[in-house]
């Protein structure tokens, strides 16, 4: 069984694939140096500022943290069940997949615009101290991120709509794909630290 | 044929469970967020449903399991080290701010 999941490669065969084009790993590992580095600020701040980080989350509304990642997880698992059903030669199920992805990231930026409007009806704002200064970077940041992935995927469901990808070719799909996990990973990540650990 | 189509359900029932456990470990940290005493119990199991998430989204979700292994290497070690340094810097956070201080 495994020799046929994971065969094994003989000596002197090219390396294993690449999901997606090589510019878009390029990019994506751009984007989680970008996050690594804001990563790094979080805890150079926190260290500095140990009771400001260990009260700040208690202030933060975390039912919308963890609905938002709930969302993104599941959004993630459409694009993946996207793919899939693309390689099934099924693009109405893909571009309905998808569409769920979009319904996802849509639904996310409109939580975190309440959740944002709900914070500053709290006081809580980018002044208000150091820890809601590094929230709102990283947050907003991650934002962005969400809205033009979206669009990315809009874009992607229109060629898959019109057949210009297909079960044998659809690199544009895979890249849109890989590059909507890394925002998922990037939100993975500033969950527990903005809104879960103190 | 009939191995291709029961492949296939394999992967989709793969997919599948991989996103029960993902919303699962992400209601749990929920959890301990609202009921958890701050320690580093908490910041171990913390760290550790962290390095899980990524390891499944970069393994299955990205597919890069079996991809090149420079691809697959830098998006695992990012989830390996970042919980690292979760855990470091609850642990010695005075000795972090002596190497910081300008």
């Amino acid at each position: 069984m495994n020799a046929i999941t994971h065969p094994a490669r003989p000596f002197g065969a090219k390396p294993r694939k690449i999901p997606g084009s090589l510019a878009i790993w390029a990019a994506i590992l751009a984007e989680m140096s970008e996050f690594a580095v804001m990563f790094i600020v979080y805890f150079l701040a926190k260290v500095h500022n140990p009771e400001i980080f260990a009260e700040g989350p208690l202030k933060l509304n975390t039912t919308a943290g963890t609905v938002n990642t709930l969302i993104m997880l599941t959004s993630s698992f459409f694009v993946v069940r996207g793919v899939i059903a693309l390689r099934n030669n099924n693009s109405v199920a893909c571009s309905r997949w998808l569409w769920g992805a979009v319904i996802c990231g849509g639904s996310y930026l409109v939580i975190k615009y309440f959740e944002y409007r709900w914070n500053t009806a709290q006081g809580l704002e980018t002044e208000t101290n150091i820890f809601y200064g590094v929230y709102y970077y990283i947050t907003f940041n991650h934002f962005l991120h969400v809205g033009w992935g979206s669009a990315a995927i809009v874009w992607v469901i229109y060629r898959v709509n019109t057949g210009i990808y297909t079960k044998n070719e659809h690199e544009g799909l895979l890249n849109i794909a890989v590059y909507w996990h890394m925002i998922d990973l990037a939100w993975i990540t500033i969950f527990p630290l903005l809104y879960v650990i103190r | 044929m009939k191995i291709s189509i029961n492949k296939k359900m394999t992967h989709i029932q793969l997919i599948n469970t991989f996103w029960v456990i993902l919303i699962s470990l992400t209601l749990f940290s929920a959890y301990m967020a609202e009921q958890a005493k701050p320690g580093l119990t908490s910041i171990l199991i913390m760290s550790l449903v962290l390095a899980i998430k990524g390891r499944i989204i970069v393994d299955h979700f990205m597919e890069l399991k079996d991809a090149h292994v420079v691809l697959r290497t830098l998006m695992r070690v990012y989830f390996y080290v970042i919980p690292t340094l979760i855990i470091l810097v609850y642990l010695f956070p005075e000795q972090i701010v002596k190497w910081t201080v300008l």
